[in-house]
């Protein structure tokens, strides 16, 4: 999975010695994007149509298992240029984001002033405290209290902090939910720095590119592992595709000594990375997301026909506890042919009913030429690896974008090495650097 | 169909290095959408031991190693260089395969959005040779558009029965005649043939991307993008 990838990456690049395993025929696990269309079909047990038109030429399609989007201030875009693997890479902005509002419409979020103002996502009073509490935001400085107005970010709960500046509890969940990207309402009680960081990165990252606060790579999230992937090769780490069955072997001690393939050929190691599916009984469930990946063939109605969008469900809107996303993605961004749209609807299953959880999202989508709806388990590691020095990241939640699976990353890399991702002490390569490491193999 | 053949005449170098320092590599100003020199992607492709990382290292710093043994490349993989065409400056960014076909295979990722992908084989291997329409159809599957030029490398060799002769290359262009771009003989040992090479291949795209205006202005690569709002920091910022 992409965790495994980045940290391939990084740990290459810091002058670790890399082999890299996978079961698949292909990179990136859970984080590749599914090409030609008849493989989405045959992956979620569903037979291709027959007839060669249906959906246009199946190779313009590269369908991501798990879509996501990168915040284009966030942690994946830092860790990209840091490791030099943005240059393998091609992004366009996405469109819009949009929230959801209880009574049944979309608003987008506005990205400028002027949206501000002609949005009716609240009411003019409501906007000027809104606005109040943006600039609060964006003037905050951790480390100058002088700038706090009274504020004190490590106590002070979120909710205080939306009573100072009396924002009503719509404009509440559109701060929470849309700019901050809380999955629920957990953070309301906790102290109010951390919101007002995620407010930043959502502003931060919108002004770099203008549209909205959010970046996609052309051709889909599978382009992102196959990058590391290469980064990985050039640094001299060894990938290995299409190795089902890999044993994990342990020392009497419980520490692990290596990985043998189904041929009993032993790859040592000191460390073993991995994400759960491979140590199932060192991982323990910590609940499930329920995904639909939806084929349309027009844009999603009132969205001005956006070949690319966000909706948010915030969850108090629809009288849930964990909010409903909606993913839009076309070709614009080359993952299908021209005149079709992929629609992923994603929640942290509550009920039984996973699918009917989603009804709020697919609602949204118009008509729907094809679903594919999967129920996934959420896995986190019961071992921090101290003693195994077998080193598990987490399973993808359900948030749309990548801030989380980062901080995985990054705390994974420090149980590993024992100290933070340090970019400077990157083996730059020159050209004689190039060749000296050709010699010394 | 043209054909280039292999010029032995040594000539003044029109191709300028980029600046290389460490973190320019990463930051290569070249790629930046901003610059408005046209920069054309072409990929190496070809079997293991063909000689693409030679071709890359004539590229980014025209040397030649001298290996006893075959070895596969680690380093830079990537490099952009200036060409002037007849007053015009375009840009080539050559790609190596950085060795990842050794032990697994090169991801689609690597095809995306090639102008060109520029096919390898060894002039004194016909395996090396027989191959490359497997090569072809990769190319066409992934990287749909691009412009495909043939390079017999290592022309320096000695005749010998496995050498690919004239005979072969005819047949061959024959066989793909609406695929090859352009046909190239070149040495890397002895430097032969290189830089006209890449300065024909900038020709040719160049002219074609002249036909088909498709230079896409809306791509946006973290760190090497230009900022919509700088020079406005001062500016209040809202977005509601």
């Amino acid at each position: 999975m992409s965790q495994e990838c980045i940290l391939s990456g990084m740990l290459s690049v810091t002058g670790k010695k890399v082999l890299h395993m996978d079961r698949n025929p292909y990179y990136g696990g859970e984080s590749a994007s599914l090409t030609p269309l008849d493989l989405v079909f045959k992956h979620f047990g569903k037979e291709p149509p027959k007839g060669d038109d249906v959906y246009g030429r199946g190779r313009d399609w590269n369908v991501d298992i798990i879509p996501k989007f990168l915040m284009a201030n966030g942690q994946l875009v830092q860790l990209l240029i840091s490791t030099g693997v943005t240059r393998y890479l091609e992004f366009k902005s996405v469109e819009g984001s949009y929230v959801y509002k209880r009574d049944g419409k979309i608003h987008k979020v506005p990205a400028d002033e002027k949206e501000a103002l002609a949005s009716s996502l609240m009411g003019m009073f409501e906007k000027r405290r809104f606005r109040k509490f943006l600039q609060f935001v964006q003037e905050f400085d951790e480390n100058d209290p002088a700038k706090w107005q009274g504020v004190d970010p490590n106590a002070m709960p979120a909710y205080k902090l939306y009573e100072k500046f009396s924002l009503d509890e719509n404009t509440q969940d559109v701060t929470g939910h849309a700019l901050a990207l809380y999955l629920n309402d957990k953070y309301m009680n906790n102290p109010c720095k951390e919101l007002i960081s995620r407010c930043k990165l959502y502003s931060d990252s919108l002004s770099r590119y203008g549209k909205s606060p959010y970046l996609y790579p052309l051709y889909g999230l599978g382009e992102l592992p196959q990058g590391f992937a290469r980064q990985v090769a050039i640094y001299g780490g060894t990938y290995m595709l299409d190795k089902p069955n890999l044993k994990i072997r342990y020392d009497e001690q419980g520490k692990v000594v290596g990985v043998e393939d189904d041929k009993g050929d032993m790859a040592r190691c000191d460390v073993l990375v991995c994400d759960p599916t491979y140590v199932p009984e060192k991982c323990k469930s910590i609940g499930k997301v329920v995904r639909a990946i939806c084929i349309l063939d027009h844009p999603i109605p009132n969205t001005k026909d956006a070949p690319s969008v966000q909706i948010i469900i915030p969850q108090n809107q629809v009288n849930r506890k964990d909010d409903i996303y909606v993913c839009v993605v076309s070709n614009t961004h080359q993952v299908c042919p021209k005149g079709f749209y992929l629609a992923i609807v994603s929640t942290t299953v509550e009920t039984s009913s996973p699918e009917q959880e989603l009804k709020p999202g697919l609602d949204l989508l118009g008509p729907i030429l094809e679903k594919f709806v999967s129920v996934s388990d959420l896995y986190e590691p019961d071992d921090d690896g101290k003693e195994s020095r077998v080193f598990i990241t987490k399973s993808y939640d359900a948030t749309t974008h990548f801030e989380t699976t980062c901080i995985d990353v990054l705390q994974t890399y420090r149980r590993i090495t024992g100290e933070n991702f340090d970019p400077s002490k990157i083996q730059r390569q020159s050209e004689d650097g190039c060749q000296q490491e050709q010699q010394e193999q | 169909m043209p054909r280039f053949k292999l010029k032995l005449k040594k000539r003044p170098k029109t191709a300028k290095l980029e600046n290389q320092d460490s973190g320019e590599v990463l930051m290569a100003p070249s790629l930046r959408m901003a610059s408005g020199v046209p920069n054309y992607k072409v990929i190496l492709c070809g079997e293991y031991g063909v000689g693409k990382s030679s071709i890359f290292r004539r590229f980014l710093n025209n040397t030649f190693v001298v290996a006893d043994t075959k070895k596969t490349t680690i380093g830079l993989d990537q490099c952009t260089r200036s060409v002037d065409i007849g007053g015009t400056e375009v840009k080539l960014t050559l790609w190596d395969t950085g060795g990842m076909e050794r032990m697994s295979f090169i991801g689609s990722s690597y095809y995306r959005g090639a102008h060109a992908a520029l096919l390898c084989y060894n002039s004194n291997n016909k395996e090396t040779f027989t191959i490359l329409s497997q090569y072809i159809l990769d190319i066409v599957m992934n990287a749909e558009g691009a412009k495909i030029f043939l390079c017999g490398n290592m022309a320096d060799g000695s005749e010998d029965k496995e050498k690919v002769d004239d005979g072969d290359l005819e047949s061959f262009m024959t066989e793909c005649e609406d695929v090859l771009s352009g046909v190239y003989s070149v040495s890397c040992k002895d430097n032969l043939g290189l830089d006209e090479m890449f300065e024909d291949m900038a020709k040719v795209l160049h002219t074609d991307s002249l036909n088909r205006m498709t230079i896409r202005r809306d791509l946006i690569r973290p760190g090497e993008t230009p900022e919509l709002n700088e020079g406005s920091t001062g500016k209040k910022r809202s977005c509601c």
